[in-house]
């Protein structure tokens, strides 16, 4: 970077919102140069969306709180502009793609911005036209914001905010809550603004895998405190910072860290899949050839393969309800009275005691899917058999006592003013007497580690939390099928892995598990099967491992398998490494004995 | 399913006229609603507002929906004033003779209150038809362009329209939240009986409300960001224009409310 003053700069900031006592923010000391891109990495709650806001002004001038220090953007302190100067210096993306989009058209909502500003309406219509040019949505001036997909919507967001002609633009978790395809097309304009344009980037994420591709520098947040700052290298080589912070680093990473552990450290750290490739081949180099006899191996499953849906229980063959958990036989649906399509023929049968991921692209029909089993939909065609009940002969509230249902939004979930009555709703609903519900409440309150918080106004939970009152009064129920919607999105590592771990607790319990999610590393590390879901259809329905063993299949409903499987799939064949590890471990291991001179897998072959 | 009433792009000659004359038309109409007394001038106002309504090719589901929301409270009307009303023609005897004190007289029907009933209902019907006339024809922006220009602060004017624009939000919010409790078996809203729904309104009006204030605080943030109420002149990139049309309109609006004035007085 050039030497030159910085764009911004913190002194001595500290913060805390109206009526907390907590210091949100204390005592940050940073700088951000002109052209830099900067991500912020932390985890839920230590205070990114806040260190956003205060770079326009939004903190402290319309939000009020107490702030200490001084924030400088582009020499101006900002606790003496309006957010209306500083809106002209900053633009800023929020998480929600629906709480920013005000108006009924993509033009309006581009030129909200410069109306308010009283621009002249030809200069708003000019800046407009180039807005939607680099956000690539040109030519959907007319267009409803409510009808556009999520990745569309946020780069509207970030042409609302262009128009107004920031020198820097701020990204708050702007792709939380996207699916893959929508992070990449935010990422990859904002990287086009950053290297075409110059724009100063700011970018709070949970992503690491995308940070590690695009930034300059990374800093680390950690309960409101600064704890590290660095190229992205320098951050993802420090351990000890994700002792502290529980970060998601990319694979590659992990798989460094890995191998390090085990005295077998990489030249460089690699923090893509190609450096990753390069590392690896580059380390194995030294290690001894394969014998005769290897071959690509398969690494050792985490449970038996099951049986292909389409060939498994419904083909007219004798199933056995005590068998099957969750029986799908030619479900096609309809939504009226568009007569859209959202599910086409699909079929298959999960058996009891399973763990199985389905995935796919938004609008590939799984939530749909979802909707059918719990019975808040009856097929249009086909029929849909849960615990030896067809959906259309009994009530939602009866199927609530087999299949229980997490929902993608918490918060829509929420019912009841303390977190044990909120876990005791759904038993009372069903009539039990009150000894009964008790012993349910404490049983699901244990079971996702909720017991410290009974009292507690569930709305006022983190959002990790809030997650788990959802789980804990599903579980009080007692189903012996569990379905997640989409339960990490929106959460950080830590509470991610924390619901995800509940979820395995109730798998080894005996429970069948259905999890939708875009996490692939989630996906590959817990469901041992996989649907594939695209445009309505099954694409692949198989192990998780022989699922991702096909990138061509997955590309079509725009999915790619996680960065380790990539990686395994891009390394030579002759270097006798697993093609399809799912996870580190899977890689690592591998790598390890076979550096050692020793077979690939722990079997020997033949 | 459309269920509220939200703007319906369209071609139509109500769509085109500017928001100003659809405005003056509809508060002159409601203003005309409110003094009614007489029987045919209410009918045929409500029978004017239909007329409108398919001439704006606005859907007939949402004229039958806003119908049926207000079922209950005609039904209500209905028998209160059939029984309280001081009317002369007895249609059914009273059910408790007159000699007894206080409760004499309970269970009368008369013709008188009847009538009264019927003209209220059709107030009612006739007011709640005027308001989406203008808000499915007219987009939101140009809405409050409108009362802009008619004098209203940007942000008043903003804020109203937004607040017709929420009904839908929240509508779609709580079917949401409806459907997340029977997830939990919770049944009262498919099944229960009415004192059961008020009893459990709490429960679903929580979450929605705590959902609204948070959406509304994620707003903000996003609206100051920018600058919203930052000008004094804001500018618009869509103005709109008076013409012919509206005028016609306008003198045809005021024909119309005086002739029913007139005809409302006079009968």
């Amino acid at each position: 970077m050039a030497q030159r003053e910085p764009l911004i700069t913190f002194d001595d900031v500290s913060y805390r919102y109206l009526g907390s006592k907590r210091y949100v923010l204390q005592h940050l000391n940073l700088a951000i140069h002109g052209g830099e891109f900067v991500t912020v990495l932390g985890e839920n709650g230590a205070g990114k969306s806040t260190f956003c806001q205060t770079l326009n002004g939004v903190i402290p001038l319309s939000r009020g709180g107490r702030m200490r220090g001084c924030i400088r953007v582009d020499g101006r302190d900002t606790q003496k502009c309006t957010v209306a100067d500083l809106a002209q210096k900053v633009g800023i993306v929020l998480e929600d793609p629906e709480a920013q989009l005000f108006t009924t058209s993509v033009l309006s909502e581009v030129a909200f911005g410069p109306e308010n500003l009283g621009v002249d309406p030809e200069e708003i219509l000019r800046r407009a036209r180039w807005a939607l040019e680099v956000v690539r949505l040109s030519g959907y001036e007319d267009h409803p914001p409510t009808a556009l997909s999520g990745g569309q919507k946020q780069r509207l967001a970030i042409a609302a905010a262009l128009t107004m002609q920031p020198d820097i633009l701020v990204l708050d978790e702007a792709t939380s809550q996207l699916d893959p395809v929508g992070t990449v097309e935010v990422f990859s304009v904002v990287r086009e603004l950053n290297q075409r344009y110059g724009m100063t980037i700011v970018m709070a994420t949970n992503k690491g895998e995308e940070v590690a591709q695009f930034c300059d520098r990374v800093l680390v947040l950690h309960k409101g405190e600064l704890v590290g700052q660095g190229t992205p290298r320098e951050i993802f080589a420090d351990p000890a910072l994700f002792e502290q912070v529980v970060i998601r680093a990319p694979q590659v990473c992990q798989l460094a860290h890995y191998l390090a552990e085990r005295a077998l450290p990489l030249a460089d750290l690699p923090i893509t899949l190609d450096e990753g490739k390069r590392e690896v081949v580059q380390l194995m180099a030294g290690a001894p050839a394969p014998g005769p006899s290897q071959e690509e191996t398969e690494p050792v499953a985490s449970s038996p393969p099951s049986p292909s849906g389409a060939t498994g229980c419904a083909a007219g063959g004798a199933w056995n309800s005590r068998e099957v958990a969750v029986l799908v036989d030619d479900l096609a649906y309809v939504y009226e009275p568009q007569g859209v399509g959202a599910l086409k023929g699909v079929s298959f049968a999960v058996r009891r005691g399973e763990f199985v991921s389905i995935i796919g692209q938004n609008g590939a029909g799984k939530t749909t899917l979802l909707k059918h089993v719990v019975g808040l939909l009856l097929p249009t065609e086909g029929r849909v058999i849960v615990d030896g009940v067809d959906t259309r002969q009994t009530t939602v509230a009866e199927l609530t006592t087999r299949v229980g249902f997490v929902s993608q939004n918490p918060d829509q979930q929420l019912f009841a003013q303390t977190v044990e009555e909120e876990v005791a709703f759904g038993p009372r609903n069903l009539g039990l007497g009150e000894d009964e519900v008790k012993e349910r409440v404490d049983l699901g309150l244990r079971m996702a580690g909720l017991e410290a918080f009974r009292q507690e106004f569930p709305p006022a939970l983190a959002k990790g939390d809030r997650a788990k009152v959802v789980m804990a009064s599903v579980l009080a129920m007692q189903p012996r099928i569990i379905i997640l919607d989409e339960p990490t999105t929106g959460q950080d590592y830590r509470g991610s892995h924390q619901i995800m771990q509940i979820a395995q607790r109730l798998h080894a319990e005996g429970c069948t598990v259905l999890v939708v999610t875009h996490d692939m590393a989630l996906v590959a590390e817990y469901a041992a099967r996989t649907i594939v879901l695209g445009q309505g259809e099954i694409l692949l329905d198989d192990t998780t491992a022989r699922v991702f063993a096909q990138p061509e299949v997955l590309r079509r409903t725009q999915v790619t398998p996680p960065q380790i499987t990539q990686l395994a799939q891009a390394l030579p064949r002759e270097l006798g490494l697993p093609g399809n590890a799912l996870t580190v471990q899977q890689l690592g291991q591998p790598i390890v004995r076979r550096a050692r001179g020793e077979p690939a897998s722990a079997a020997a072959p033949g | 399913m459309r269920t509220s009433v939200q703007y319906v792009p369209g071609e139509t000659l109500f769509h085109r006229l500017d928001p100003r004359s659809k405005i003056v038309f509809t508060l002159a109409m409601t203003g005309l609603i409110f003094v009614i007394q007489n029987l045919w001038v209410a009918g045929a106002v409500l029978l004017t507002l239909v007329g409108f309504w398919s001439l704006a090719r606005l859907p007939v589901s949402v004229l039958a929906q806003l119908g049926k929301a207000t079922i209950g409270i005609i039904g209500f009307l209905f028998v209160v004033q059939a029984l309280l009303y001081p009317g002369e023609t007895v249609l059914i005897q009273p059910v408790i003779p007159h000699c007894v004190p206080v409760v004499g007289g309970i269970g009368r029907v008369t013709m008188e209150g009847i009538l009264f009933a019927l003209l209220l209902s059709l107030r009612l019907l006739a007011m709640i038809t005027v308001l989406p006339l203008i808000s499915m024809t007219t987009p939101m922006h140009l809405f409050t362009l409108g009362l802009v220009r008619l004098g209203l602060p940007y942000r008043l004017a903003y804020t109203m329209t937004t607040a017709l624009n929420l009904i839908p939000i929240l509508q779609a919010e709580a079917n949401v939240i409806v459907d997340a409790q029977r997830l939990r078996a919770f049944q009262v809203f498919e099944k229960g009986r009415f004192l059961e729904k008020l009893r459990a309104y709490p429960s679903l009006v929580t979450p929605l409300i705590i959902g609204a204030m948070r959406r509304a605080q994620l707003v903000a943030v996003a609206m100051d960001s920018r600058a919203f109420g930052a000008s004094e002149n804001r500018t618009y990139i869509q103005d709109i224009r008076m013409r012919f049309a509206d005028w016609a309109f306008l003198a045809f609006s005021a024909l119309y409310v005086g002739a029913a004035s007139a005809a409302n007085y006079l009968a």
